[in-house]
């Protein structure tokens, strides 16, 4: 069978695959524990294990899609390269300042963390450029020389990140200096701010710059190590690499600008979500992803994942488009204590997978959201296929631990641990929902992640949600996201302008930027089945200093007609109005930023999952417990013999290889026609 | 539903995480919808969830230590002065730090009550920092006012909305007296935006579970957040703990003011005595009680439990004697815009009090300063006024087990600058430089923090130049023999380079196209002392070139460095911690 297209994504803990033929729709899914050291083994051993297990033919494989977790753990791990910085004199120090503030008010212990370059790193050159784009100090050839040779003599370092004030308006110094050192040490990796991140505001465009050129070394090489490796097994699969703005980009782009990468993971699921959601006519979603440590949370409106365009990870800043996907630390390992108020509190600190959770039977002794569910009776015996084993004894003993002192039942211990971790889980959610203009209960929950399923209907009833969606297979949600995933670019240039009168400058500035992104459609995009460019603007009333961003329409074909200042403006007030609840219309509006976001959507298929055949009857009974009072005896589901159209109600829970569904007394749940788990809850 | 009047542990922590997501709501509110660039991106603002007696329960999580007491003064007061005629949908608002509970007159704060079952449970509450209040100066924060008619306008507690109906006729009194009214209007517009946005969680919380669950957890959360901070004072030695340091001067004439406390701890009884600190100045850096008390439940709350939640149950677990009339409780017509400075000095009191008691989380004092800065004049370019307003962080004292932090805002402030890029787009100003400040923070086994320095220009035309410092002469001290931090300066740099230097309190100062105004910041104290330091850290020091050779050689004794003579980074004329006690 030719026309295998391959995701693959790599978590802490297992490195998850997907496969799917673009004739037949078939889908096959493969499993197998990470290799941290080298996750590419990982990749590798599991493609030849999934090959096997599928017949799938190395020659057969045409796309091989990749969500990686080296940039984010190098990050999270400060595992980067040496760099030395080049910056406008007077502002070494920018970078180590940063914003002046504090992570943590009143704790006088914590600090931000110090910055990715050395002070002595950072070389201040003589050359300024004004507001206006107009060069006020010119860079002399002197002063390059001079510079390049404080390279030469320096410190060794492998990575350069050239940082000058405002290069987003005239990138000329930055690339003057970028070009010579390029020819006296073309062994080195540069990272240049107005190629990273063209944007306004010095130090996010600087800190993102920093962990690119941080990163480039190490994530070059992978990159380079893999597709090598991957085009000896199949030598004809295009490569992709999934990035945190939720589209792919070729391996030597990740290589060029890995910052990009930063969010991979938790982005592809989210662009997982949309695709079974899509298949289901659900185009309003909120996900959950529930992992061992963490839950990600994302909006997704009209079957679009919302964009942020600022994050911080491990304490550093990142400005770039990225899937707006907010972390709370509360997982499945997620421990439970009593706090010094002598309330319960669950999380942030997770059991992680080692000593991981005491049910686990590894060592753990601290008592877990997984040991409360166990107690509760609501995880199976065994998980991951077999590769798990529940100890409930020692479960129990934990959540003992915590019960006694504060006088109550362990039962109603491991309610609380589970209502208290769902409250958290709802905080994040309000984050990315209400805290935006979004109101929780126009939208589906799509739960995934291991755990995914167990809490799913406790988060929706907390937020007024009627509805639960559980996908096909929660636990590789990720890997899927990869093979529904578009190829991207995005394109920025800052213009402030007002929005009154001549808006030919950006006229002027679209024209180019699409010229750009009609360029890369028709180099890098070749072969795909359609592409479409996206027009966004960020724009705010004069005086404030913080933009909205107003998407406008798609456009597919010739370039895009001049901008209309009224219909800019009405679009401008609608966002305004829906952010925020009141607008001024008297206030005069400008643009700051014009984005241009090229995609091509490469050739899909519709997976068509072996429908499962019967007889949907419980595989056993097992006692529940929903409140204090009494448990409930429980059917148990193999998910695998759910037909389409298969209906219950609550209480019962689904199982399957890594994931577990639980349908509370007040629900019902169907099976629907592309195999999604549909959970309704009743009025409460 | 029933109304429940005993909450189990369980509950209590879920509804006091829908309490906090509600007040982190409004935060969020007033920062995305604001108009203003002191909001938007300095974040200088607070929001609050208060019960039926005032009571502060739940704060954002990103709130201002500076602003707890504030809000819980204006909710107090409110009771006081309209008691049964508090109605649902009225919307009140007061700044006067004499009559409104506030601390200066640029905090606008802002409430509207809650009702549940036609009893009134509760109050949303928020507070911003408006750019300008009128008064004698452009900022409403100049420095060198003596009362506080000049420093803006006063608003006692009014109803700007009487049952859900603008009183236009207040509205427009309130504008009238501001600079940049419209941008006054934005900012105002997103305060009332976020209290009735609260006010509406509040409800929709009150329709799942009863007005009287919720009144039982407001009682639940003040009484375990006392008993948690009584607990923690408890642990801390019983005894009297005695400190004081001096402010440079007020800029009103008055040099060398003290803060004289006694804390004396006895089980879990504290009580912060200021007896013997000086009158009230006529300078406008007087503290109003509700500005003491942010400023003493800040550092105990710092030194003892950082994550205890703020709420009225700090506040009752501290006991506070502030004489009335004195520079820490000051009354009309005292001038207080620039009390921020006061405050960050009673947090080094406070902890140079109790460093005896509390050695591991005692810090060496920070640079003791809010320094402001306030350019202002005509755009050559649009020939429209502008004011730029900025607040510089600077050295962090260093800790028991680290260096302090370089170049950051401390204690009770934790504003954002504002990007170089940001600046130069909007004004006509051009920054030279934004860089640390060597050699200012002082020795120590861990050393203190370093100051800032900021260089601006005005590009094409005349500007003024307001600046306020502190610890510009008495340098930041530094605990259990580490040295004094370095002082600030307020300079301005000509053409040919030469320097002339500004007073602390700088206002009115002319600044041509061809000056620069050269701002540093105050570095911090070291802790332990300088011969213990590690040599790695030392080496280090000269490796970042944050610290000189000279500097290092004689600030580091060294049998193989040591040069006879004095220490120039040892400040001796304020004694450490233990010595002051006996003074």
């Amino acid at each position: 069978m030719a026309g295998w297209i391959v995701g693959v994504d790599v978590g802490g803990t297992f490195t998850d695959f997907s496969a799917r033929n673009l004739e037949t729709g078939a889908v096959r899914i493969h499993k197998r524990p990470s290799t941290p050291d080298d996750p590419s083994r990982a990749i590798l051993h599991g493609l030849g294990e999934l090959q096997a297990k599928a017949g799938i033919a190395g020659a057969d494989i045409v796309r091989f899609a990749h969500g990686t977790t080296v940039a984010t753990n190098a990050l999270l791990q400060r595992r980067g390269a040496t760099i030395r910085m080049i910056t406008t004199r007077g502002f070494r120090d920018l970078v180590e300042i940063g914003r002046q503030v504090r992570p943590m008010i009143y704790d006088l212990q914590v600090d931000a963390p110090p910055p990715l370059v050395a002070r002595s790193n950072r070389l201040e050159v003589t050359e300024r450029i004004g507001p206006r784009g107009e060069i006020i100090t010119p860079l002399t050839a002197a002063e390059i020389d001079r510079v390049v040779a404080e390279l030469a003599r320096g410190p060794k370092a492998e990575s350069i990140a050239i940082c000058l004030l405002f290069s987003f308006l005239n990138p000329v110094h930055e690339q003057r200096l970028a070009d010579a050192i390029r020819a006296a040490m073309p062994e080195l990796s540069i990272s240049v701010s107005s190629e990273v991140q063209p944007e306004f505001r010095e130090y996010e465009r600087f800190s993102t710059t920093l962990i690119n050129a941080f990163l480039q070394p190490e994530v070059g090489r992978y990159m380079k190590r893999l597709k090598n490796a991957v085009a000896g097994v199949a030598p004809a699969a295009r490569f992709g690499i999934f990035q945190s703005s939720g589209g792919l980009m070729s391996a030597d782009k990740a290589s060029e600008f890995p910052v990009r990468t930063a969010l991979s993971g938790p982005a592809a699921g989210a662009v997982g979500a949309a695709a079974a959601g899509a298949a289901a006519r659900i185009r309003n979603i909120i996900t959950l992803d529930i992992g061992g440590t963490s839950t990600d949370v994302c909006l997704i409106r009209g079957g679009q994942t919302e964009v942020a365009h600022i994050r911080d990870i491990a304490g550093f800043r990142i400005r770039l488009p990225m899937v707006d996907i907010h972390t709370v630390g509360a997982g499945g390992g997620s421990i439970a204590f009593i706090g010094p108020d002598g309330l319960l509190k669950v999380g942030p600190e997770s059991a992680g997978a080692v000593p991981g959770p005491a049910c686990f039977g590894r060592g753990g002794d601290r008592p877990t959201v997984s040991d409360a569910n166990v107690v509760l009776g609501r995880l199976p015996d065994q998980l991951a296929g077999g590769e798990l084993s529940m100890d409930p004894g020692r479960a129990l003993e934990a959540i003992r631990t915590v019960a006694e002192p504060l006088g109550i039942s362990a039962v109603k211990a491991a309610l609380g641990i589970c209502g208290i971790a769902s409250s958290n889980m709802m905080r994040a959610i309000r984050a990315v929902s209400t805290e935006k203009g979004y109101d929780p209960r126009h939208f589906a929950l799509m739960a995934f992640g291991g755990a995914g399923g167990l809490h799913a209907t406790d988060v929706a009833r907390s937020l007024g949600i009627r509805r639960v969606v559980v996908p096909p297979a929660p636990g590789i949600l990720c890997a899927a996201g990869l093979l529904d995933a578009d190829l991207q670019e995005n394109y920025v240039v800052t213009c402030r302008t007002p929005l009154d009168g001549d808006l030919s400058a950006i006229d002027r500035a679209v024209a180019e930027l699409d010229q750009q992104a009609r360029a890369w459609i028709a180099a890098e995009a070749a072969g795909a089945e359609r592409a479409h460019r996206v027009l966004t603007l960020d724009m705010r009333h004069v005086g404030q200093n913080y933009e909205l961003s107003v998407t406008l329409e798609r456009i597919t074909g010739a370039p895009p007609p001049p901008l209309e200042a009224g219909a800019l403006k009405e679009a401008f007030f609608a966002e305004h109005l829906r952010s925020y609840g009141h607008v001024d219309r008297d206030a005069p509006v400008e643009i700051v930023n014009i984005r241009m976001k090229a995609v091509a959507r490469l050739r899909q298929a519709t997976a068509t999952v072996a429908a499962p055949v019967g007889p949907g009857t419980p595989v056993e009974h097992h006692d529940v417990w929903f409140d204090e009072d009494q448990p409930r005896s429980t059917p148990i589901y193999a998910r695998s013999t759910l037909e389409i159209g298969f209906a219950l109600r609550g209480p019962a829970i689904i199982t399957q290889f890594d994931a577990t569904t639980l349908v509370p007394p007040s629900a019902t749940m169907t099976v629907d026609p592309v195999l999604n788990l549909i959970l309704e809850l009743d009025d409460a | 539903m029933p109304e429940a009047n005993v909450i189990d542990p369980i509950a209590l922590e879920i509804s006091w995480n829908g309490l906090r997501s509600i007040a982190d709501e409004c935060f969020l509110t007033i920062m995305r919808s604001a108009f203003s660039t002191n909001i938007k991106e300095r974040h200088d603002h607070s929001t609050a969830i208060a019960d039926a007696r005032g009571r502060l329960i739940v704060q954002a999580e990103n709130a201002l230590p500076i602003h707890l007491a504030s809000m819980a003064g204006l909710m107090t007061r409110i009771l006081a002065q309209y008691g049964e005629t508090i109605a649902p949908d009225d919307i009140f608002i007061g700044n006067d730090p004499h009559v409104a509970g506030g601390t200066h007159l640029p905090d606008i704060n802002l409430a509207i009550p809650v009702f549940g079952d036609g009893r009134l449970v509760g109050f949303v509450a928020n507070i911003v920092h408006h750019a300008d209040v009128g008064g004698a100066a452009i900022g409403s924060m100049s420095g060198g006012l003596d009362e506080i008619y000049k420093e803006g306008l006063r608003i006692p507690i009014v109803r700007l909305f009487s049952r859900g109906v603008l009183q236009d006729d207040m509205m427009r009194l309130l504008l009238l007296n501001m600079r940049l009214p419209e941008e006054r209007k934005g900012d105002l517009n997103a305060q009332i935006a976020a209290a009735r946005l609260g006010e509406r969680r509040l409800r929709e919380l009150m329709a799942a579970s009863g007005p009287g669950y919720v009144e039982e957890v407001f009682d639940q959360i003040v009484e375990r957040t006392n008993r948690r901070m009584r607990d923690a004072i408890s642990r801390l030695p019983d005894g009297e703990y005695a400190f004081a340091d001096v402010m440079d001067d007020d800029g009103a004439g008055t040099e060398d003011i003290r803060i004289n406390l006694v804390i004396r701890k006895s089980g879990e009884r504290i009580v912060f005595d200021f007896e013997g600190t000086d009158a009230q100045v006529p300078g406008n850096f007087n503290l109003t009680f509700n500005a003491t008390q942010s400023a003493v439940c800040f550092s105990l709350k710092a030194l003892l439990d950082p994550e205890v939640p703020n709420n009225q149950g700090i506040f009752d677990a501290v006991e506070l004697v502030a004489p009335l009339g004195s520079f820490v409780n000051c009354v009309s017509p005292a001038a207080v815009a620039l009390r921020a400075n006061t405050c960050q000095r009673v947090v080094d009191v406070v902890i140079g009090a109790l460093a005896r008691a509390l050695p591991a989380r005692a810090i060496g004092a920070a640079n003791g300063a809010n320094t402001s800065a306030v350019f202002a004049g005509i755009d050559p370019r649009t020939r429209r006024q502008y004011v730029y307003l900025e607040t510089l962080g600077g050295g962090m004292g260093a800790r028991a087990t680290k260096d302090g932090k370089d170049g950051v805002q401390v204690n009770i402030t934790n504003t954002s600058n504002l990007p170089v890029e940001a600046i130069e787009l909007e004004y006509p100003l051009r920054v030279e430089e934004y860089a640390l400040v060597e050699d200012s923070g002082g020795a120590g086994t861990f050393r203190g923090g370093l100051g800032i320095r900021r260089t601006i220009r005005p590009v094409g035309h005349e500007c003024e130049f307001n600046g306020v410092g502190e610890r510009f002469r008495h340098r930041p001290w530094g605990i259990f023999g580490g040295d004094a931090g370095k002082a600030g300066r307020f300079v301005i740099r000509d053409r040919s380079g030469g320097e002339r230097r500004l007073a602390p309190k700088a206002s009115g100062i002319r600044l041509r196209p061809d000056m620069a105004a050269v701002m540093e910041t105050p570095g911090a104290g070291g802790y332990g002392p300088p011969r213990d330091r590690d040599e790695a850290l030392l080496a280090a020091d000269l490796e970042s070139g944050k610290f000189t050779p000279e500097f290092v050689a004689a600030s580091y004794p060294n049998p193989a460095r040591e040069a006879p003579g004095g220490r120039p980074g040892g400040d001796r004329s304020l004694p450490e911690p233990c010595e002051e006690c006996s003074r």
